[in-house]
């Protein structure tokens, strides 16, 4: 796992005068899960798109098993295999007329191709429905075909882009699983998210990337370094109060490094949340703010993207 | 090859996976031709089949003239003749069981003959083609009456000025056998010009025929129609990612652009040949003796309108759109290019100006075939043109193509 299958250096593509990435470079080696995390418009789906040939890059380079994204493009879509973030199916054909169709466009055929289709049907879970239109299946179903799509012609490097987008639980919970396997069977996948608990739950490797830009990057225990021995207190405020109106009263505590609203909620940034937490707990009382209940939560990913960029993931 | 045939065979099945596509496809074709071309009447008997313009007309003129006008309009090919009484005849036209009807005056002889202006009442139903098809069928008969009658006057004018007539009496014996002659001299004189017809033309004399007109005309409207829906393809295929995402497979835009227009020009011809099959079988067309020429120039108007699509769906964001514009140009570029009536009501100058539609150009091309029976070098200009066309139309859109 040592050898990388995909280098960029410097990559970067604008639209006229906005750049949608600003010089990335990073590597992601064979055989295992690099994620890209970040909040929505950070730049995750256009570095995928450059990476898969689908857009041309305004400067910087990229290969990927050798093969120049740019000048060897043809080579480089033979081994890549993409999972987007959209359910990019024909929904008027069955399961197995969609994985057929698909399969020929990556120069599948005959009976090698018959018994891929039956191999990742059974790999996503869903040879019973095969021969069932897709426009009848749950959102769910539809985003494991999308996958399998992704599996069919066996690449070396897959990327998926946002994979679990507006599914249940428990559909989500069988594609990480999935993932996982892919990753156990060999295949290197490059997966982006804004999902932080999905990057931390499957990656080798984070790259974080904010406004166009990779801010962080490394295994995750190499990450959480960086915000040190820090923890987050999180404090759910009473209806009616914003914690906006709040984060001036908390910095003022001792051990509390910073204060953060998001979503009604104010995460506290602490040196150690057993000694931060009584001068909390007065400072509210003192207002008369009324607190519904505190999270301790230990140094993660999120923690991480606040520290170094002063806001929240889902922000 | 094989992913072009893949492609197609996608296509093929998205395209009818919906039940209306079959509207589009054949019933909406069928009916339109159906109903245009004469509709029930092509189950009549014999006796009914007569195709012509009826013409209502009232003779209160008892003369040898007025005869002879109505002999002259019951031999013309786009009338037919109903003689009967002015109320008779006044009630029909009020139903509008013809589209036009004549009323020969008394005196109408006398004022001929006496060299005073002869009026003839000639009513039409307003905003009619076939009232002023009528109508000229109507001058035609009485140019032909009054030849005789001018060659008349001008002998006793001549003969004059040689020698005066003793009197009147003299003058009126001298005029009537000029015009006796002069009459059977004009029914005596050999056609000049003939206009003939191949036998395997559908129509006896170039005549308009309303099966053969709808037949050409509704297999133009309703194949160009559903081609530029392909428009509709690109739309879809960009609004659901599978264009994104089959452009990340190695498969090149060259070889998805020529399977989806391959998917469509094949639906396309498939659709002429029923249409066509329904106009010989149903509608009794006889599709002309060229099967070279209509083959090239249904080929060449199924190209130019697959490209017209794929250039459209370059301009298109959306489905909806793609679906209204589709109906809008398709339907208006229908009927100005002659299909849905015969392009020489138009105005000279409408007739110069549709030339820009490549729907007129097909539709030449079909008439100088079907009703003239005109063989594969008639076409070749207009089957170039549509080539043409069809070159302009493939190179914007594929300049244009984009994924989103």
């Amino acid at each position: 796992m040592s050898e990388p299958i995909l280098t960029t250096k410097d990559l970067r593509k604008s639209y006229g005068d906005l750049e949608a990435v600003k010089g990335v470079s990073f590597s992601v080696l064979r055989g295992e899960i690099f994620s890209l995390l970040g909040p929505n418009g950070a730049g995750k789906t256009t570095t995928i798109s450059m990476l898969s040939c689908l857009l041309s890059p305004s400067g910087g380079t990229a290969e990927i098993g050798g093969h120049d994204i740019i000048s060897n493009s043809l080579d480089v879509r033979k081994i890549i295999g993409v999972v987007p973030q959209e359910i990019a199916l024909y929904e008027e054909l069955t399961a197995r007329q969609n994985l057929h169709f698909w399969g020929s466009m990556y120069n599948m055929s005959g009976k090698a191709l018959k018994a891929r289709i039956d191999e990742v049907l059974t790999q996503v879970n869903l040879a019973e429905r095969a021969n069932d239109r897709v426009s009848t299946f749950s959102g769910g179903m539809k985003r494991r075909i999308n996958i399998a799509v992704g599996l069919l012609h066996k690449p070396q490097l897959l990327f998926m882009d946002e994979p679990t987008v507006g599914i249940d639980p428990q559909s989500r919970r069988r594609i990480l699983d999935m993932v996982k396997e892919l990753r156990d069977q060999g295949m290197t996948v490059l997966y982006t998210t804004h999902y932080m608990e999905e990057a931390e739950e499957l990656s080798d490797r984070v790259g974080i990337i904010d406004h166009g830009k990779l801010i962080a990057l490394g295994t995750q225990a190499e990450l959480t370094k960086v915000v040190g021995q820090q923890e987050t207190l999180r404090l759910h405020l009473g209806e009616g109060h914003l914690a906006e109106d709040h984060l001036e009263l908390f910095t003022a505590v001792q051990g509390v490094l910073s204060a953060t609203a998001l979503n009604g909620e104010m995460a506290l940034s602490v040196t150690e949340a057993e000694e931060a937490l009584p001068g909390v707990i007065s400072k509210a009382n003192a207002v008369a703010l009324p607190i519904r209940s505190i999270d301790i939560e230990e140094p993660n990913l999120e923690a991480v993207f606040l520290h170094l960029t002063g806001r929240a993931l889902r922000d | 090859m094989r992913k072009i045939a893949t492609l197609v065979w996608k296509d093929t099945i998205l395209r009818f996976s919906s039940a209306s596509e079959i509207l589009f496809f054949l019933i909406l074709p069928i009916v339109f031709t159906f109903l245009l071309g004469g509709g029930f009447s092509t189950f009549a008997t014999e006796e009914d089949t007569d195709s012509r313009i009826p013409l209502l007309v009232v003779n209160e003129d008892d003369s040898d003239l007025a005869q002879a006008l109505l002999d002259v309009l019951s031999t013309s090919e786009t009338v037919r003749v109903d003689i009967m009484s002015r109320d008779e005849a006044e009630a029909a036209f009020a139903d509008e069981t013809a589209p036009a009807l004549l009323l020969i005056p008394a005196g109408f002889a006398d004022a001929l003959l006496t060299g005073e202006t002869a009026v003839l009442d000639l009513r039409q139903l307003p905003d009619d083609n076939n009232a002023t098809i009528a109508g000229r069928a109507v001058n035609t008969a009485v140019s032909y009456i009054s030849r005789p009658l001018n060659a008349a006057r001008a002998s006793v004018t001549i003969a004059a000025e040689r020698q005066p007539f003793a009197d009147n009496a003299a003058r009126h014996a001298y005029f009537t056998q000029s015009l006796a002659l002069a009459q059977d001299l004009a029914a005596e004189t050999p056609q000049r010009v003939t206009l003939t017809q191949p036998e395997t033309a559908t129509t006896q004399n170039g005549d308009y025929n309303p099966a053969t007109q709808s037949s050409v005309g509704q297999l133009i409207t309703w194949v160009f129609i559903p081609l530029l829906g392909t428009s509709g393809f690109l739309a879809l295929e960009r609004r659901r990612g599978t264009l994104r995402r089959l452009l990340t497979t190695p498969t090149q835009k060259a070889t998805y652009l020529l399977g989806t227009i391959t998917s469509q020009f094949l639906v396309g011809l498939v659709q002429m040949i029923l249409l066509i099959g329904f106009g010989i079988l149903v509608m009794h067309v006889n599709w002309g003796n060229s099967l070279g020429g209509l083959a090239i120039l249904l080929v060449a108007f199924a190209l130019t309108s697959v490209a017209f699509g794929t250039m459209l769906g370059t301009f298109v964001k959306t489905e909806s759109q793609a679906s209204n514009l589709s109906i809008m140009l398709g339907m208006s570029m229908a009927l100005l290019g002659g299909c849905w009536w015969p392009m020489e009501l138009f105005p000279p100058a409408v007739q110069n100006v549709v030339k820009v539609l490549p729907t007129t150009w097909a539709m030449q091309g079909l008439t100088d075939m079907v009703m003239r029976g005109q063989g594969v070098n008639a076409v070749l200009l207009e089957t170039a043109v549509l080539l043409g066309f069809a070159a302009v139309f493939f190179a914007i859109g594929i300049l244009r193509f984009r994924h989103d």
